[in-house]
């Protein structure tokens, strides 16, 4: 079986403190997995280990079977590992447009010279990133918003959007998205839900972190959950739901809701 | 030509190398890099260029060119380590360097001259007024004095080095590495996961910042035709983060407007003499009350710059 991203045994420890151990599981081409779990179950940490920005304490990532776990994050993003986060991190003061066209810093080349000198292919370089940086924004819903417009002027559901543009530029293979419902109503839940369905019809391959379990029991292939650091459950969304060990996770929050 | 005033020129040209000095530290400002080492990186350009010239009678623009490079390699064997700090530590280290580097200029008194300096730099105004009387052309052509035409020919080189200087690192912002600078600015790790190596354009804004303090430096000393320690002390450092501190640190044209109007202003105060620091230092704070951002931000250039077609629609 070769999936798209492997982990095997992955652990971090911060301090004396273990927010993951013995996570393994896989990822394949074209699918999207749900990774679910009480707040403090170690998901964005998840996320964390495998962009590299806390490089795992033991175990190791492999994408398309190459050991990634060790490079730098930039370098991920490069091998097609792209990501938003929990509290959307946009470039706020920078424009709506070029918050995607720096997402497409890893897939074009003009350095220092070229750019000052406007060279013939660093012109064609600009309007390819400023292209594709349309074709993102129409892709997520943003056709209608000003590009020349600041990220951090946005709607809040504008700028979750405007966060996955920004991550698609970079051509990722897999997507990892942390809660990008989070905060939204149903009419905006259902509309995230089309455009996850969208991005994964385009062959992207999504890991998506979500706590409105209706949007992730309908977009998602398969489900691992998580409690305290550790995998508890894996399957696909019907057998998670009736998973004994998963209902007490969510149920038994109220004794261990310490966020572990 | 009796109003072309060599003193007013002479002032304008040390406007101009200042504003040099402001594009130096608005570069890595613009990563988001505090950097108080300027001061030191001009005066390594200051030297290299002046021992070049004295010493080995090395023609004016190749020291220029050497000693800027030379400083822009200092800033990368500097960048490196630096890179583990961020914020006033940052601040603090590059103020430190600037200090080891003055003392080392004052110590090494066999190629520095010591606390002394080096006098007797050829002047680049002498330079090109003998070269043109070499070649069949005297001021008195076009009325002027020898002194008029040797501060009016420093000055025309100083604007367009500093006319070069913004030029390059203007378009720089608009490319890709210019965005990458920003969104580095704004947010260090986002910038990292949407694929910026971000070790390498802080570097390389650091050495670039360098390579332009070098390259003012170089400037400085065939303007003034004399460089001491002194030139580079604290004082310089903390007067070229004033520039952009005042000027206003998020467009080029902030610290280059911030060099060119903390330059002219004692100059202009001249008449009140001993109370002109005083009015300096107030105009300073009244500046960090009321407009902290500094004199020019991006609001400020987006209303210049729709004003015109308002007022043509």
């Amino acid at each position: 079986m070769s999936g798209l991203l492997s982990l095997h045994e992955i652990g971090k420890t911060f301090g004396g403190l273990s927010a993951l151990s013995g996570i393994s599981f896989e990822v394949r081409q074209g699918e999207i997995v749900g990774v679910i779990g009480p707040n403090g179950a170690g998901k964005t940490t998840l996320f964390n280990v495998i962009t590299a920005l806390f490089p795992p304490t033991g175990g190791e990532v492999r994408c398309d079977g190459k050991r990634i776990s060790g490079l730098p994050p930039h370098a991920i993003a490069k091998r097609g590992i792209s990501r938003t986060f929990q509290n959307i991190r946009l470039f706020s003061t920078m424009s709506v447009e070029e918050n995607v066209m720096v997402g497409r810093h890893c897939r074009s080349g003009a350095g220092v010279w070229r750019g000052v000198l406007r060279t013939r292919g660093q012109r064609r370089e600009e309007r390819g990133i400023r292209g594709k940086t349309r074709e993102l924004l129409e892709l997520v819903g943003l056709s209608d918003a000003d590009p020349e417009r600041t990220a951090g002027s946005l709607p809040y559901g504008h700028q979750r959007r405007l966060e996955i543009a920004r991550a698609l530029a970079a051509e990722p293979r897999l997507l990892l998205l942390d809660e990008p419902a989070a905060g939204m109503n149903d009419a905006e839940t259902q509309e995230m839900f089309l455009l996850i369905k969208r991005i994964q019809s385009l062959g992207v391959t999504i890991l998506l972190i979500e706590h409105d379990m209706s949007l992730v029991m309908k977009a998602c292939d398969r489900l691992v959950v998580f409690n305290f650091g550790r995998m508890i459950a894996e399957g696909a969304p019907a057998a998670i739901r009736d998973d004994p060990r998963v209902i007490e996770a969510y149920l038994g929050a109220a004794e261990g809701d310490d966020d572990a | 030509m009796e109003w072309l005033n060599p003193y007013h020129l002479q002032v304008a040209s040390f406007m101009l190398i200042n504003a040099i000095l402001g594009v130096s530290i608005f570069i890595t400002l613009s990563t988001g890099q505090l950097s108080l080492g300027n001061a030191g990186f001009m005066s390594i350009g200051a030297y290299a260029a002046a021992l070049l010239s004295t010493q080995h009678q090395v023609p004016i623009p190749v020291g220029i060119l050497a000693g800027s490079l030379l400083a822009g390699a200092v800033g990368i064997l500097v960048g490196i380590p630096s890179l583990r700090l961020s914020g006033v530590y940052l601040a603090i280290a590059t103020l430190g360097f600037g200090e080891v580097l003055r003392a080392v200029l004052i110590n090494w008194e066999s190629l520095t001259g010591g606390a002394v300096g080096v006098a007797a730099i050829p002047q680049m105004g002498r330079v090109i007024l003998s070269m043109a009387r070499d070649g069949g052309f005297s001021p008195e052509s076009i009325g002027l004095r020898n002194n008029q035409f040797i501060s009016l020919s420093v000055f025309l080189v100083l604007l367009l080095c500093t006319l070069l200087s913004a030029a390059f690192f203007l378009r720089l912002s608009r490319t890709r590495v210019g965005r990458a600078y920003t969104a580095i600015k704004l947010d260090e790790s986002a910038a990292e996961a949407a694929g910026i190596p971000v070790t390498y354009y802080k570097v390389l804004a650091f050495s670039q910042g360098a390579l332009l303090s070098g390259f003012a430096g170089a400037l400085f000393a065939h303007t003034t035709s004399f460089v001491s320690p002194g030139d580079f002390t604290y004082h310089r450092a903390v007067e070229i983060l004033v520039f952009a501190v005042f000027g206003g640190s998020e467009h080029l044209l902030g610290p280059v407007f911030g060099a060119a109007f903390l330059t002219l202003l004692p100059e202009a105060l001249r008449a009140i003499s001993e109370y002109r620091y005083i009015l300096y230092g107030i105009l300073l704070v009244l500046m960090m009350v009321f407009r902290p951002q500094g004199v020019i931000d991006p609001a400020l250039l987006r209303r210049f710059r729709r004003s015109p077609k308002e007022t043509a629609a």
